[in-house]
């Protein structure tokens, strides 16, 4: 009814004005209100009688508060309708405060003397209450709200609140003011029972932690959305985590009093997790980040020397679960991985050291036990670093470190003294796996194989070592037909091309197309005789090689028997008419053929290298010879020509008066026609100890001259851009460019600069102490 | 003095050789995997125009071939009637400026190219 009375008075809002006091309506409402907060049930239509109350009470126009608004009204249509609204209000709500106190003075009373659980109980339901009930408050004064206390805020009057939000705050100032102490308090108690194992009624906590959130209220903007936490940060969080830390600290000297670190970490472990869940299950998910770092400083960083510590013996003990775990321990510690990282890097150095030295004398001469001791290491740590680090890039880095440092430089190393030893040891290891022998791998097992050899090769400083060796053993390897497999060769040269571009393997790779083409050549010089009706008289082949490609020498002086004449000259002939603009030279030190003898009790078939060879047929001329002969026939070098009848001495085919040991120029002799050999064919042909040892020097000493002219290209290199440089900064420039090649010596750096102001490339700048200038 | 062994079978490498005497041979000759390197047959093995060994490509084509694994098959030398050598590529971009040879001033015409 009255409902529609203010619609008619509304309607009428001309002239006609409706004085409704509040005391009319403030004993039903009171009464209503109090229905509420006793939580008695409602119908929606008391509901909407209570509403209309408080729509009256705001809709009449009382004169005597204000004249203002009313002499507006004849005047404004629009701010008649807003001044009708306009101040009416105030009492009502200072009624509805007065009464929002009142009840919660009666309820301190009845809290005021509990503690622990039964004050959280206390709170907790109240609390919930409370906050229903002061939302149906809030709906029966909407609009009040929606109003006068808008029109209040508009103007800038502090402390006017939205009645839900005043039910809040006369909450925080009467009830949460008396009662938070003991209420927080009764919380860490309970949080700290189920720290150390209780269970707990968790839907306590989570209330008290509700009602602190949405005690936050934002008083300077009342106007701003949700919570701001000051409460909840004030007097529960600050104290949480200081209780967090006195607790975890108290526990964790406690714990480690008694039990191993490795122990220590799984409980660490556990309560960072169950701190987490905490968070989840009943605090403020702002809590989450502060309460783990408290959780981690007290935990971990307060330990982790001791850790740190520990971390050595788990390495020494192989104890990766353990080390995977304080991984993702301190890897929580801003900075705290460094010290890790510096520890595996060195511990990794010493173990591929002590398992190089381990291998003793096996290891400097044998190429494989080498490689396998070095990649043992590696594989072990590098799935240490995968799984227990995380494949961590730091970690990742001190691997790669360390494997550098114990590769190049190792007892290996030491005993040869020269740091290229390692390079020229995995280069051998590859000729024993590519080399054709009755133990090849399989296909793909020996893909595998050199896989695992370039992760050797990663790591090696001393690049250009590798590559001399290898381009030798890799000439050898094709020269002499030794290759197991094209395939696995053309994979390794793209996997060193992969590796180190280019300019690395551009000389292997034209080894490898050489002998393809020497293939064809046979072919068509075979063709070419049989369509001139021509035969050698032997069995011919030929490998036709570019010079500057191979590392082989020049021939040595040779007189060639007229017995290889022929081919020689056919060959000759033939290759001009293919190619003009050519010459041949004729590498005898590495052709090789064989001889069929008819003067012994068998035929044998003798695999002779060309010099035996040449030696050999002397003997269908006579019997015997003196050295001095042979020398002149064959043209022969004699301090050659002495090894290679050495040779024969040992073989027996030839005989001599004079130990083997002992020939001389002048010596004497003779075919030993008693030559008897198990095999049929005998292969004579092996090297000679200085032909080796020869080879050895010249490859180290290429590597050096080699190396001063990259050191000086680069040099150039870097001075045509500077113009002008300092020389340290230069040498430093150097070291950098050349670091994917090998590891200049500064020395080295040094004279090649000096090496460079004599040619006029550089000079060093006047009156300027260690500066140099680019002459172009 | 020295038995004969010889075999039927070896008579015809025997007649091939003329000036041996048959039969007569402790050893004969079945066999022979020679190996010989070829070059440019140049007086001077670099390139005075690119500076690079006559063997070696040309800058330009190593610069340029890198992917080409044949590459320095094309990269051939060519002979001037002054007996000169030069890469057949830095020629014929030196001659489009100067038809006269850079060490010897001598006009230039082609005596024969490499193959």
């Amino acid at each position: 009814m009255s409902n529609k009375n203010t619609i008619n008075s509304m309607n009428n809002s001309g002239g006609l004005k409706t004085v409704i006091d509040l005391d009319q309506i403030w004993g039903d409402l009171n009464c209503g209100i109090k229905q509420v907060y006793n939580r008695e049930s409602m119908s929606k239509k008391r509901y909407i009688e209570l509403y209309t109350h408080v729509y009256n009470y705001c809709t009449s126009v009382h004169q005597h508060n204000n004249g203002r608004g009313c002499s507006n009204t004849t005047k404004n249509k629009k701010s008649q309708v807003a001044g009708g609204a306009q101040l009416v209000g105030m009492e009502l709500y200072k009624r509805l405060k007065e009464f929002l106190k009142n009840y919660l003075i009666r309820l301190l009373e009845d809290g005021l003397h509990r503690m622990d659980e039964d004050v959280l109980k206390f709170y907790t339901v109240q609390w919930e209450d409370y906050q229903f009930c002061s939302k149906v408050l809030d709906g029966v004064c909407a609009y009040l709200n929606r109003h006068w206390v808008k029109r209040e805020c508009e103007e800038g009057r502090k402390y006017v609140y939205e009645i839900y939000q005043l039910a809040l705050v006369t909450w925080r100032d009467n009830l949460f003011k008396q009662l938070n102490k003991p209420v927080t308090n009764a919380v860490l108690k309970l949080i700290e029972k189920e720290r150390n194992g209780e269970t707990i009624n968790t839907r306590l906590v989570s209330g008290v932690i509700n009602c602190y959130v949405e005690l936050g209220l934002n008083e300077e903007e009342p106007g701003a959305k949700g919570p701001n936490l000051s409460v909840y940060k004030e007097s529960f969080e600050n104290m949480f985590l200081e209780d967090t830390e006195r607790f975890y600290t108290r526990e964790s000297s406690a714990f480690l009093a008694e039990n191993p670190v490795t122990e220590y970490m799984k409980r660490a472990e556990q309560r960072l997790l169950e701190e987490q869940r905490r968070v989840q299950m009943y605090l403020h998910e702002t809590t989450s980040e502060r309460l783990a770092k408290t959780c981690e400083k007290v935990l971990i960083q307060k330990h982790l020397e001791l850790l740190h510590s520990e971390f050595k013996q788990l390495l020494d003990a192989d104890k990766d679960d353990d080390l995977g775990r304080m991984y993702s321990l301190v890897a929580r510690i801003p900075d705290g991985l460094g010290e890790l990282r510096g520890l595996l890097e060195q511990h990794i150095a010493t173990q591929g050291l002590a398992a190089i030295e381990k291998c003793g004398e096996a290891a400097h001469n044998d190429p494989k036990i080498y490689v396998n001791t070095i990649l043992e290491v590696h594989k072990k740590y590098n799935a240490l670093v995968l799984v227990a680090f995380g494949n961590d890039s730091g970690f990742v880095a001190a691997l790669d470190k360390a494997c550098g440092r114990f590769i190049n430089t190792n007892a290996v190393t030491k005993s040869a003294n020269s740091s290229s030893r390692s390079p020229e040891l995995l280069a051998k290891y590859c000729d024993l796996l590519l080399k054709k022998s009755n133990k090849n791998a399989e296909e793909a097992e020996l893909e595998d194989t050199l896989n695992q050899v370039m992760v050797v090769f990663k790591y090696i400083e001393d690049k250009d070592v590798f590559q001399k060796f290898y381009s030798k053993m890799l000439a050898k390897r094709l020269v002499q037909h030794m290759s197991a497999s094209d395939d696995a060769e053309a994979s390794m040269i793209s996997k060193l091309k992969q590796a180190c571009g280019f300019e690395y393997t551009s000389k292997l790779q034209r080894m490898f197309q050489d002998i393809g083409v020497s293939k064809d050549l046979n072919e068509q010089f075979r063709n070419h005789l049989t369509s001139y009706n021509d035969t050698l008289g032997i069995d011919f082949s030929i490998q036709v090689l570019s010079s500057g490609s191979w590392p082989f020498q020049q021939s040595f002086t040779f007189g060639l028997p007229s017995e290889l004449e022929r081919s020689v000259s056919r060959f000759t002939n033939f290759y001009s008419s293919q190619h003009s603009g050519r010459k041949l030279n004729w590498l005898y030190n590495m052709s090789k053929g064989e001889l069929n003898t008819n003067c012994f009790k068998n035929r044998y078939t003798l695999q002779a290298s060309t010099f035996q060879m040449a030696v050999l047929l002397q003997f269908n001329v006579a019997d015997s010879w003196t050295v001095a002969q042979l020398e002149e026939n064959t043209q022969i070098k004699p301090d050659f020509l002495i090894q290679v009848i050495q040779i024969l001495l040992k073989a027996k085919l030839l005989n001599c008066k004079d130990d083997e040991s002992d020939v001389t120029i002048n010596s004497l002799v003779y075919l030993n026609l008693g030559f008897k050999n198990k095999k049929l064919r005998v292969n004579i042909n092996i090297p000679m100890k200085t032909e080796l040892k020869l080879e050895q020097e010249t490859t180290h000493k290429h590597i050096e001259e080699d190396r001063k002219l990259l050191i000086q290209a680069a040099i150039v290199r870097i001075m045509k851009m500077r113009k002008v440089h300092q020389h340290q900064q230069l040498v430093a420039e150097v070291l950098n460019q050349l670091s994917s090649r090998f590891k200049p010596r500064v020395q080295t750096i040094k004279k090649c600069i000096d090496i460079l102001i004599e040619k006029e490339y550089l000079e060093r700048t006047e009156g300027q102490k260690d500066e140099y200038k680019y002459l172009a | 003095m020295f038995t004969k062994v010889a075999m039927a079978d070896e008579n015809d490498n025997e007649r091939m050789d003329g000036d041996n005497q048959k039969l007569e041979k402790m050893f004969t000759l079945k066999k022979w995997n020679a190996v010989a390197m070829w070059s440019w047959d140049v007086e001077c093995d670099t390139c005075a125009i690119c500076r690079v060994q006559v063997m070696d490509a040309c800058l330009r084509c190593q610069a340029e071939s890198k992917k080409d694994s044949y590459g320095k098959q094309d990269c051939v030398v060519v002979w001037g009637e002054c007996n000169h050598s030069f890469h057949y590529c830095c020629m014929s971009l030196w001659v489009k400026q100067n038809n006269r040879c850079p060490l010897c001033q001598q006009e230039w015409s082609i005596q024969r190219m490499g193959k």
